[in-house]
């Protein structure tokens, strides 16, 4: 499925948001919120153990989801599926297009793979204080250089992986 | 009041990531093999739209900043670590989300993943602070600060060169 929007429009619509988002509270950020989200419900689940992590207890403070952060951050999937719903682009799928060329068709092993992913993602994004919103679009868009630091690394390392794992590079 | 600003700004958000591809697993994969920049692209006018209005305002003193902490060599290590997430996934933190919302199965695992992730970073943090954390913290620097100049000097050319570049890059059509 192709874009509604195109890449300037995009990112132009991007560009206005975090302009708003800091003229009115602070820049955008995403992966802070997993761990609140984690925090809040270990603590309603096992408060003595969330009460022994000093980071869950500074960054999930007061152990509350009620903040301008998180309610940021829990607007993101309603507003991609209002926008799938909208333009008819709401689609269950399992394996993409890309990975099953490569990987076969196996539910399983993406889903495996997407977990441990998903795992790998987070843990450099709290690692490195932030992630593709929060480091690379508010974080480069105010010179922040622990920002275009973490985005050099980033790209970098996301081409080679990729280019290796899709079977790209050498001779074409 | 302040809640449904954040609901309105982050629907914004999800819906742009939607109905703009950065969402799709196909787009994501193929910018980063460099196959489709589109994704490049549409990131470049974000950071140049957001270089230039962002520091338009700090000028102005309207905008409420907050940069991150700059430790060395944790933060390179980290987004080399992200890369690799993002490159196995497809997916960021943020797309997950919107994926995940618009029926993409293999998107709520990610976001599974990630919720472990953050849980497991969580409880090793004393750790991690104590040994690579704490190494060469130079604390919330500034490239206009470290050249002891205002921001707005960089970032409106530098700005103008992302959306400049934005726009030499190939279109999808005609890569390869």
């Amino acid at each position: 499925m192709s874009p509604v929007l195109s890449w300037w429009a995009g990112g132009l619509a991007i560009g206005v948001v975090l302009i708003l988002a800091v003229a009115l509270v602070q820049p955008i950020g995403v992966s802070t919120q997993y761990v609140v989200v984690v925090g809040v419900l270990l603590h309603e689940l096992i408060p003595t153990v969330a009460d022994q992590s000093p980071y869950l207890v500074e960054t999930a403070e007061g152990w509350t989801a009620l903040t301008y952060e998180f309610i940021f951050v829990a607007g993101i999937p309603l507003g991609a599926l209002l926008a799938a719903l909208a333009t008819g682009r709401l689609r269950w799928r399992v394996v993409p297009g890309e990975w099953e060329a490569r990987f076969g068709s196996l539910p399983g092993r993406r889903l495996v793979w997407s977990f441990i992913g998903g795992f790998i993602l987070l843990f450099g994004a709290r690692f490195g204080g932030g992630c593709t919103s929060g480091h690379m679009i508010s974080g480069v868009s105010q010179l922040a250089v622990s920002s275009l630091v973490f985005s050099a690394a980033l790209f970098t390392s996301a081409i080679v992986t990729a280019r290796s794992l899709y079977g790209d590079g050498g001779p074409r | 009041m302040k809640l449904l600003l954040g609901l309105a700004l982050g629907a914004t958000f999800g819906a742009v990531l939607q109905l703009s591809g950065a969402s799709s697993h196909t787009k994501i994969t193929n910018a980063l093999r460099l196959r489709d920049l589109t994704i490049i692209k549409l990131i470049l006018v974000a950071i140049g739209v957001g270089l230039i209005g962002v520091h338009l305002l700090d000028a102005v003193g309207l905008a409420n900043m907050k940069v991150k902490d700059l430790y060395l060599p944790g933060v390179a290590i980290a987004g080399l670590i992200f890369g690799v997430g993002f490159a196995v996934t497809g997916y960021c933190p943020g797309t997950a989300l919107a994926a995940a919302a618009e029926g993409k199965v293999d998107a709520w695992f990610t976001v599974g993943g990630g919720l472990f992730g953050a849980i497991i970073f969580a409880f090793l943090y004393p750790d991690l602070e104590v040994s690579l954390l704490s190494i060469g913290r130079f604390g919330r620097v500034t490239v206009h600060q470290v050249l002891a100049i205002p921001g707005v000097v960089i970032a409106v050319p530098l700005g103008a060169l992302c959306l400049w570049t934005a726009m030499r890059l190939p279109e999808p059509g005609g890569m390869s």
